[in-house]
């Protein structure tokens, strides 16, 4: 296997990546993916030198796609930022962001006054820095894990260890929920962990990199139990996916992360593989709608192509057109910071254009925040390929 | 199992070009791309043939096809497919709106943001040179903070140069206020012309340094995106002609070809698939059956009936260097090199001579199929193209992305 190699001499200072970076197309203040990366990571090996523009970056991964040296640009970044941060105070702002996990059970005894909450301390949560315009989630009424609960399965011998992540758990459970219907109807079973915690996606990006080491930690030896035993494991959610199988591995040095990882599968991707296996339940009923589909940059960095566009092409009527507009800007909790509101929102721009002028009214995508992210910024509704999925199956009985 | 007709690897232009001309025949193509190739560090122009053994210019790219070597791609190729390659080539541009002008008859000898003049074969209109020969006094235009543009040395060299001699130069400035932040890069002045408010503000600040009838030497800045809006705006706003320089990276010219280029496959209904690591192959009796990305996670099998294997030279992975040896480390192809590994480097840098080291690489038949030392093809169903060629120094004789265009369209045609 492909193994893991952070060099930063492996740049060649080409700067396709600069080209490609959509944060520095939006805003001069960053200055570029090939600076701030591997070039001065060179100087950051021999001295604790901060480079003010690192805040910029959104983790995106655009420049680690684009460069033909393979070198991690962005994980290169992420490690900077936590290195500036290790011994400093950190803002309330940046706690909360990036501990989404304990604000939601915090919230989780009482969802609807928190929600309520929220949106009457939109006025003190603009104080510390999140935009009062940002798209921010509300929690949903139950999450996914009590939705599970209630929920009867038929047992299969087939089984599959779904990881939901904090958006699908707390903020999105019918994506979950739509998932299992889906794995039902291929006549698998769906076993849910209570011990999976934050895949830590949002503390990385804020600089917490102990503490999402520490959940690092805690998922891989949950996620190797389960693949020693011969369970796939699968994710909805396309940046928890990458960062268990990819960036835990870029970003610290645990064992068994490669062992897992050949097993830790995307939904669509899975279920593609079942259809190349001869196994996929193909009973489709006719979807007569037309989406735009909207690749999460966290996918596309994982090198398996769009599996969600490949499975819905499968589905009779349906009628999904790639939006190929680039980077939606939100970057996880990015865009809810008020002084990157813009930025993001500029990012996301040519998407948020390209989805008006198609005139379809839902956008379908993988990742939860990009989800948000178009809803708001192009007025749409929008959708994970999962629910499709199970719609049609669904149709095809009726 | 999903099975498409062709999988191309590489996706650079000789990839993404195999790839279009496959699915104008009808295939069904996924194109397997680790980064986003050289074109937007490259230039974006299309070098045929420019210089000859001894760096001696050809007259015309035809004439520079002429004298190739015999282990040269172009001689395998041939001529009636490497005239096909560039009408494709040029009827793709023309179709998605971004045409460009050349052709094998005539070369261009074009501007570089050095003040010297390189010879090429096809190019933007951004780059037509038409008018700035004809000019007596030529404009040549900065913009403040912008690195690796100098109009004063652009100027002072073409002094130089026995057909620009005798113009008259003037160097004018423009403030495109970008001061803030980081470096200024012709990208930067480029995305500022992409939007409404930038190019009115461009051409204020032009309207007061450049007079109406003006011939303009400006870097690559016209926009970023594969079409001529923004030429056209400035030039009929100004009642000026505007010539782009070639220039260092990152490559706008290169950026917007790669653009126009990967948009006219998707919308084709090629499958790209990024960040795809090709490290093996699955051969059976001379066939290749199926090729093995390797990720951090776990490795992907990609099955095809043929398979285009156009994943650049030492500089792309296609090839790999090790003392005394060169590996092609998917199908294990052989590569006829040197054992004293001392004599694949010409030592001095910019002498006549091309580097032995840069000649290094496949040999194939007149399909593109690679063949062993006694000219027998090894597999029936892969076809190469591009950098991972024998017999050719492309920064030496000026012939990259001819080469590309021309090997990737005969190994879509062979299949």
């Amino acid at each position: 296997m492909k193994k893991h190699h952070n060099n930063p001499d492996s740049c060649t200072a080409c700067t396709v990546c600069v080209a490609n970076c959509p944060v520095t197309a939006a805003t001069r203040k960053f200055r570029g993916p090939k600076m701030v990366g591997p070039t001065l990571e060179r100087m950051r090996l021999s001295q604790d030198d901060i480079e003010p523009s690192l805040e910029y970056c959104t983790n995106c991964k655009n420049c680690d796609m684009s460069c033909p040296s393979g070198v991690p640009i962005s994980t290169l970044n992420m490690l900077a930022r936590a290195k500036h941060f290790k011994n400093r105070k950190r803002s309330l702002r940046d706690w909360i962001l990036s501990h989404g996990e304990k604000m939601a059970k915090l919230s989780a005894a009482t969802p609807g006054m928190a929600n309520l909450g929220m949106k009457m301390s939109r006025g003190i949560l603009k104080k510390i820095g999140i935009s009062n315009k940002a798209p921010l989630p509300p929690y949903a009424s139950k999450s996914f894990s009590k939705l599970f609960k209630n929920l009867k399965q038929t047992s299969y011998p087939d089984k599959v260890v779904f990881y939901p992540g904090c958006f699908i758990n707390y903020n999105d459970p019918q994506v979950g929920m739509d998932f299992v219907a889906v794995m039902q109807a291929n006549k698998f079973e769906v076993i849910i962990e209570e011990d999976f915690v934050c895949c830590g996606s949002p503390l990385v990006v804020n600089g917490f990199l102990d503490e999402a080491e520490e959940n690092a930690k805690k998922n891989i030896a949950v996620l190797k139990k389960w693949t020693d035993k011969g369970y796939p494991i699968i994710t909805c959610c396309t940046s928890c996916g990458l960062m268990l199988k990819q960036e835990y591995q870029e970003l610290f040095h645990i064992e068994g992360v490669e062992e897992y990882a050949k097993h830790l599968y995307d939904a669509g991707e899975f279920l593609l593989d079942l259809h190349d296996q001869g196994r996929l339940n193909t009973n489709f009923g006719t979807l007569n709608e037309k989406y735009m589909y909207h690749a999460p940059c966290h996918l596309r960095a994982q090198g398996m192509g769009l599996p969600g566009v490949e499975l819905l092409a499968l589905i009779p009527g349906l009628d999904v057109q790639d939006a190929d507009a680039g980077c939606c800007g939100i970057s996880g909790n990015y865009g809810f910071k008020e002084d990157k509101y813009d930025i993001s929102m500029e990012i996301g721009s040519g998407l948020f254009k390209t989805i008006k002028e198609s005139g379809r009214d839902t956008v379908v995508s993988e990742c939860g925040t990009c989800r948000l992210q178009i809803g708001h910024g192009a007025n749409v509704k929008t959708l994970h390929p999962m629910t499709l999925v199970r719609k049609s199956y669904e149709a095809f009985h009726k | 199992m999903r099975e498409y007709d062709i999988v191309v690897i590489g996706g650079g232009l000789a990839g993404l070009m195999a790839a279009a001309a496959a699915t104008k025949r009808g295939k069904k193509v996924t194109v397997l791309s680790l980064g986003s190739g050289t074109l937007t560090i490259g230039g974006g122009i299309v070098d045929v043939m420019g210089y000859l053994e001894g760096g001696i210019p050809a007259a015309t790219p035809s004439a520079g096809l002429l004298q190739v070597g015999d282990k040269h791609p172009y001689k395998m190729i041939g001529r009636p497919a490497i005239e096909e390659s560039i009408r494709f080539f040029k009827e793709i541009c023309e179709q998605e709106g971004y045409s460009y002008i050349g052709n094998l008859d005539k070369m261009q000898w074009i501007p570089t943001a050095a003040g010297t003049l390189k010879p090429t074969c096809l190019v933007p209109k951004t780059m037509d040179t038409t008018e700035l020969k004809k000019a007596d006094k030529v404009i040549v235009l900065g913009f403040d903070a912008l690195k690796d543009f100098y109009p004063s040395l652009i100027a002072k060299n073409f002094k130089k140069i026995p057909a620009f001699a005798q113009k008259e130069y003037e160097v004018v400035m423009i403030d495109p206020k970008l001061s803030e932040g980081r470096d200024v890069t012709a990208l930067d002045v480029a995305r500022w012309l992409d939007t409404e408010d930038g190019l009115a503000s461009c051409i204020e600040k032009m309207r007061n340094v450049v007079p109406s009838g003006s011939v303009v030497i400006i870097p690559p800045v016209l926009g970023t995106r594969p079409n001529y809006l923004v030429k056209e705006k400035l030039e009929q706003a100004l009642g000026c002609t505007f010539v782009e320089t070639a220039s260092v990276p990152p490559s706008i010219t290169g950026l917007r070809l790669r653009t126009m280029l990967v948009r006219y496959l998707k919308k084709n209904g090629v499958r790209i698939v990024e960040q795809a690591i090709v490290a093996k192959s699955i051969v059976e009796e001379n066939n290749c059956m199926a090729v093995i990305t390797e990720g951090v996670d776990r490795e992907r099998t990609y099955y095809a009936k043929s398979f285009i294997l156009a994943n650049g030279g030492f500089y792309g992975g296609g090839l790999l260097a090790e003392p005394g040896k060169v590996i092609e480390p998917i199908f294990n192809l052989p590569v006829e090199a040197p054992t004293d590994h001392e004599l694949w480097a010409n030592y001095s840098l910019f002498s006549s001579e091309a580097q032995p080291f840069a000649k290094l690489g496949l040999d194939v038949d007149e399909k593109m199929r690679p063949v062993d030392a006694d000219g027998k093809v090894i597999l029936n169903n892969v076809f190469v193209a591009g950098r991972n060629l024998r017999g050719y120094d492309f920064s030496f004789e000026k012939s990259g992305n001819g080469v590309a265009i021309a090997s990737g369209y005969q190994a879509a045609m062979s299949v």
